[in-house]
């Protein structure tokens, strides 16, 4: 962790039930610390949907509609935002979940299932991926200054 | 944040507009509102989404839905998408098949 951000960050953690009712509460936390960070519109957006697709899919897919819980840790520092999101279900490391558009595919006879982890990914600035102690612990920064990976409007 | 959403049909354009948040838990609505396009048989399904200030990869999904619910002839726009949510669909590389336009 960068020093700056354990110093003068300000931090924050969220552990609800894997509900797609607790989306919204999720989504409230990580656009408050984006506003902290001083993130412009843009990359707040980034962030938040980074979360809420990997929250979601955990919700959907992890848990398998089951009971679970989802704890959120969010810290945010000058010009940037780090949030983990953990849960408890089977393995899942998400980089390696990803679909990335298949371009030979018509969009619609495509599989779209690892889409949004694909989006996800392409949202955010780093990505890491950890299984300890029976919890899946995905961390996902977003830089204030970061590159947005998807090519511009043409 | 809610979704909004309502049919309407403009000579031959079935318009759809959506107002608020498109994410997993409100795509539903959307669903159910594109069947009731699909249904309609005008040449162009238009999707007004200057309201909608989120859109999640179940948005995505709802557009593919529309795409394979319409006949081959219909054309699908989408009007008014703010940037974040217009770059998820070029990053999901739909803007090959759907008209992306800003009015």
């Amino acid at each position: 962790m960068d020093e700056a951000v354990k110093t003068a960050g300000t931090s924050a953690e969220l552990e609800v039930p894997a509900t797609m009712g607790a989306l919204g509460d999720i989504a409230a936390l990580v656009l408050r610390l984006a506003t902290r960070a001083g993130l412009d519109k843009g990359a707040a957006y980034r962030i938040r949907l980074a979360v809420d697709e990997l929250a979601t899919n955990t919700v959907m897919h992890g848990y398998r509609g089951g009971d679970g819980r989802i704890t959120v840790r969010g810290r945010s520092g000058p010009g940037r935002v780090q949030i983990s999101i953990e849960d408890s279900a089977p393995a899942f490391d998400p980089s390696r979940g990803r679909l990335p558009p298949d371009p030979g595919t018509a969009p619609e006879r495509r599989r779209i299932g690892g889409l949004g982890i694909h989006l996800a990914l392409t949202s955010v600035d780093e990505f890491g991926y950890v299984r300890r102690d029976g919890r899946n612990i995905s961390t996902l920064t977003v830089m204030a200054e970061g590159t947005d990976p998807c090519p511009p409007r043409p | 944040m809610p979704l909004s959403v309502s049919l309407s049909i403009e000579g031959d354009t079935t318009v759809i507009e959506l107002a608020g948040e498109l994410d997993a838990k409100t795509a539903p609505d959307f669903h159910q509102t594109i069947e009731k396009a699909a249904g309609h048989g005008t040449s162009t399904v238009e999707i007004r989404m200057a309201g909608v200030g989120y859109m999640a990869s179940a948005g995505l999904r709802s557009l593919v839905f529309a795409q394979q619910k319409v006949a081959d002839h219909v054309t699908i726009k989408v009007v008014g998408a703010i940037e974040p949510v217009s770059r998820t669909i070029r990053t999901a590389g739909l803007d090959r098949s759907i008209v992306l336009s800003d009015d």
